[in-house]
């Protein structure tokens, strides 16, 4: 897979959440969650089905707005200063959330064309992009009859299109298969450094193989925090996420 | 305008992916040609039996004025069309918000340069403009019924610039319907539901002989009596307002929809 051109990227974008809170109606999905993301890290975040991660997700792409408390990328919240975050922001959801009607290059121009890129510019970021992800012979085929690896890829590609300094991917190798999930860490493992990851996943074995730092959520409260090896290397990292006595970090 | 620009182009691009665009528009064509077409048989046949009955001839100063393409086959068939558009036209818009819902994708679209005002307005650009090409698919029967009847073209101008404003109309109420659900059948018959009752209130108004203003008032709120004006050819600046005002309080309510549904 080749390499990305000129990088906008540079070392990546801060996160500020502070005491983050989101209710849905009585339900408390996120409780009071501090974290800092540095430029240029990859931070996981982790947590079983349920425990806020992609409520967190949603929150800083401000997707939704938070019932109180306040997140940051670079001091800019994703709600009043939407566009320069988002300008700022790659964000790879679930393989579902494409559309499986567009063929894969007219989904990449798409989001390249939502993300301001015209004319030349678009087709050249749409043209590094499908060879970078190796997505070249399928450009023509449509998204919905290629394989769930290969929708994975195009998700993942389309995040990539602006090369933003900050890269979200909520359980990007969910249901693919072992040389499928390489291929995908191998994307992401590519942005270290370049970039800030946020890795929202539950897959332990990815998060200590992509993650600088991890936080794990449990029944929305932050439970954990720390290097990768502190937090996942206890004997049972997994009482972490067991459901139990909520100690905060 | 570049987000819009591609938001526009990938909508089309979704809607034409699918066959629902190609078979309302094979609809249009079908129903258009039977109802024209029958209407027409009516037409030749009410001119038989008054031949044969009087053993009169055809000249256009001996048939009598209720035997005429104006009344017997244009006005039917435009009637006709407008209860077309609210039976086909929510089948288009009913996917429009709720399909992005219930994939996901609108997660996706919030994180790229385009507000929820552009999200909403290029939805409703080419939802408007596949109504626009339901009546472009229409237009040859009732263009021959005017030019045959010789009523001119500026009365076809006016029928299809109401057809067009009702069209457009139940295309908004669709697709404010389709903004408040995930569910494309829960769109699809709220849609309904709101166009039929909007459409015409006589059955309403019939109940409310002692409450005049009250009549009056859902009298001026149903889309047909509007349509009625244009159908007799009269473009009126009221009935035009209406159907603006109808466009714009559905584009309110679809953009309202999606920011709640961030805070809800």
């Amino acid at each position: 897979m080749s390499e990305p051109s000129a990088s906008q990227a540079g070392r990546g974008c801060r996160i500020e959440a502070q005491d983050l809170v989101r209710r849905f109606g009585d339900h408390v999905a996120l409780d009071a969650v501090s974290l800092g993301v540095e430029p240029g890290e990859t931070f996981g975040l982790l947590g079983a089905n349920g425990a806020g991660k992609t409520t967190f997700i949603r929150l800083l792409t401000g997707y939704l707005v938070p019932s109180a408390g306040s997140v940051r990328v670079d001091g800019l919240s994703p709600i009043r200063d939407a566009r320069a975050v988002h300008a700022r922001m790659g964000f790879a959801a679930e393989t579902s959330r494409i559309y499986p009607e567009l063929r894969v290059r007219g989904f990449l121009r798409f989001a390249a064309g939502a993300r301001g890129l015209a004319g030349r510019d678009r087709e050249a970021a749409v043209e590094r992009t499908l060879a970078r992800f190796s997505l070249e012979h399928v450009a023509s085929r449509i998204v919905g009859n290629l394989s769930k690896g290969f929708q994975q890829r195009v998700s993942l590609a389309q995040a990539f299109l602006h090369d933003p300094p900050l890269l979200i991917v909520d359980e990007p190798t969910s249901g693919l298969d072992p040389l499928q999930r390489e291929e995908i860490r191998a994307q992401l493992a590519e942005a270290r450094g370049r970039r800030t990851v946020v890795l929202c996943t539950h897959d332990l074995a990815e998060a200590r193989a992509l993650a600088d730092r991890v936080a794990v959520l449990r029944a929305g409260r932050l439970v954990a925090l720390g290097a990768t090896e502190d937090v996942l290397g206890a004997d049972d990292p997994l009482a972490l996420f067991r459901p139990g006595d909520e100690a905060t970090a | 305008m570049t987000a819009l620009r591609a938001l526009i182009r990938k909508e089309a691009a979704v809607l034409f992916g699918s066959p629902v665009a190609y078979l309302t528009l094979a609809m249009v064509g079908i129903v258009t040609a039977l109802v024209f077409f029958d209407h027409l048989r009516v037409y030749n046949q009410t001119l038989f039996v008054w031949s044969s009955s009087t053993m009169g001839g055809f000249e256009t100063d001996t048939i009598p004025d209720y035997i005429n393409l104006r009344v017997l086959v244009f006005l039917p068939v435009m009637e006709q069309l407008a209860l077309m558009l609210i039976g086909l036209v929510p089948l288009v818009t009913m996917r429009v918000f709720a399909e992005e819902r219930a994939r996901g994708t609108d997660e996706l679209l919030i994180t790229t340069q385009l507000s929820s005002g552009r999200i909403v307005a290029g939805k409703f650009i080419v939802a408007y403009g596949l109504v626009a090409l339901m009546l472009a698919v229409s237009f040859v029967y009732p263009a021959t019924s005017i030019v045959t009847a010789g009523l001119g073209l500026r009365h076809l101008a006016a029928v299809y610039t109401g057809l067009l404003a009702l069209g457009l109309g139940i295309a908004s109420i669709g697709l404010a319907c389709s903004a408040f659900t995930s569910s494309q059948l829960v769109a699809a018959v709220s849609a309904y539901a709101i166009a039929f009752v909007l459409y015409d209130f006589t059955w309403a108004t019939q109940f409310l002989a002692e409450q005049p203003a009250l009549a009056s008032f859902l009298d001026q709120l149903s889309m047909h009596p509007r349509f009625g004006g244009f159908a007799e050819g009269l473009v009126a600046v009221p009935d035009m307002v209406y159907f603006a005002g109808l466009g714009a309080v559905s584009f309110g309510l679809a953009w309202l929809s999606l920011d709640l549904e961030r805070v809800r």
